[in-house]
């Protein structure tokens, strides 16, 4: 009985009278201008964004373009907590000395190296391959940020200054011989042995700059400053 | 004209049908309100119906044909053509009814309420009212089922899809869709005679 009711009821909700014409209509008419709306909100919101979308790639190719955008950078580091300081001097630390370093070590000792022109070509390209290599041995092993720049280096820097740019060899001396105390097996330690023996050279020390030029002669550093430490012999040879 | 020429003619304008077809899908992705309003009138009768039978209620039902046709542009681009447009719209219309049917239950709650049965005249006054009346008794016995199980028996027994269609529609498999038809069923059957007792 139950299930001949269910059909019945079925059939009953089957045969629903039709919806109105004018139902039918005034739906037409609200999905068409419910989409109409739709529309013109899209076109609206596309009116607004464009432009400032626009306006932020122009802003931005032309910060990269200009700089702006890595002092900006800069200033938002420091908004956020990240000190200035640390983070471009981590940023900076490893180029500076390859930077601040290479010009200055390609510039021979005319002083010291007249005599031997042909002993002066070879060091300034040995030397220029040279540094760089070890600068960049320092700076990739020198963490990327937050990291205390290396004290050592700084005595480096006083000692080449001293040396090349200051030409004054017992001031150099002095300070090679700190950074060699410092860093007897640092990045720079062979540099800064022929160096040293250089300025023993120019101060007319003789018999140590003999001994300081030996290892270089012998080859204890391979081929670095073999030849113009062996031509540097010779010539001080009494 | 011969059969070789008959289904030559015949292949044409089913090739012109599909184009035609997918023109319109591609209208109706670029929410065209043109495209909206051809398919609106081709198909709003079947929507209404199946929403009216789903919901039991006129007004939640032209919500609901309302919310499908405003939402096909952006329902269509998952359109793909394996079934027609008018059981895509039934879809659509599956997946937006749940908040309708509990729209069009406290509706019918608050009228009854109201001793609102909404008569019409009719030319057999008498069958009529009957026929209204185990109408009600069985929108009321589909208020008691859940969504699916209510999805299922008004696409399958009152619809009648057959159960592969009805599946398509609801995105289920047949077998499911089986088996919510068979626990609707014995539901309803116990909640008619329930209510017929009374």
């Amino acid at each position: 009985m139950s299930k001949d009711l269910l059909a019945e009821a079925t059939r009953a909700l089957r045969e629903t009278e039709p919806v109105s014409e004018f139902e039918a209509r005034a739906t037409r008419t609200r999905v068409l201008t419910g989409l109409h709306q739709t529309r013109v909100r899209r076109r609206t919101r596309l009116a607004f964004l464009l432009p400032i979308a626009a306006s932020f790639v122009a802003v931005s190719a032309w910060g990269a373009a200009s700089g702006q955008a890595r002092r900006v950078l800069d200033r938002l580091e420091q908004l956020v907590g990240i000190t200035a300081s640390t983070s471009s001097s981590a940023r900076t630390s490893p180029a500076r000395p390859a930077k601040s370093l290479a010009p200055a070590l390609r510039s021979p000792e005319p002083a010291l190296l007249a005599p031997s022109q042909q002993a002066e070509s070879a060091p300034v390209t040995a030397i220029t391959e040279a540094a760089p290599s070890s600068a960049r041995a320092s700076a990739s092993s020198a963490p990327s940020h937050a990291e205390p720049p290396d004290p050592t280096l700084a005595l480096y820097r006083s000692a080449h200054a001293a040396h090349f740019v200051a030409h004054d060899p017992a001031r150099a001396l002095a300070a090679w011989d700190a950074y060699l105390s410092a860093a007897p097996n640092g990045g720079f330690a062979p540099e800064a042995r022929y160096n040293r023996a250089l300025s023993l050279v120019r101060l007319g020390r003789t018999t140590e700059a003999r001994a300081a030029l030996e290892p270089f002669a012998r080859g204890a550093y391979g081929g670095y400053r073999k030849a113009e430490a062996s031509a540097l012999l010779e010539r001080l040879e009494p | 004209m011969t059969d070789f020429g008959l289904s030559m003619v015949t292949e044409q304008a089913l090739a012109s049908d599909a184009e035609l077809a997918d023109e319109l899908v591609l209208r109706l992705q670029r929410a065209e309100p043109s495209a909206v309003a051809e398919v609106y009138d081709d198909h709003h009768a079947a929507v209404r119906a199946f929403a009216k039978r789903l919901l039991g209620d006129a007004a939640s039902a032209e919500d609901l044909v309302h919310e499908v046709f405003v939402s096909l542009p952006r329902a269509v681009r998952k359109f793909r053509g394996d079934s027609s447009l008018r059981t895509f719209l039934i879809s659509i219309a599956v997946n937006h009814a749940r908040h309708h049917v509990r729209a069009a239950q406290r509706r019918r709650r608050a009228l009854s309420a109201y001793g609102d049965t909404r008569n019409d005249e009719s030319s057999d006054p008498e069958r009529e009212a009957r026929r209204k009346e185990l109408a009600q008794l069985l929108t009321r016995a589909l208020d008691t089922l859940p969504i699916d199980q209510r999805v299922a028996f008004v696409l399958c027994e009152v619809e009648e899809y057959s159960s592969r269609e009805a599946s398509e529609i609801v995105g289920a498999p047949e077998a499911t869709l089986r088996t919510r038809l068979f626990h609707a069923k014995k539901k309803l059957r116990l909640a008619l005679s329930t209510e017929g007792a009374e």
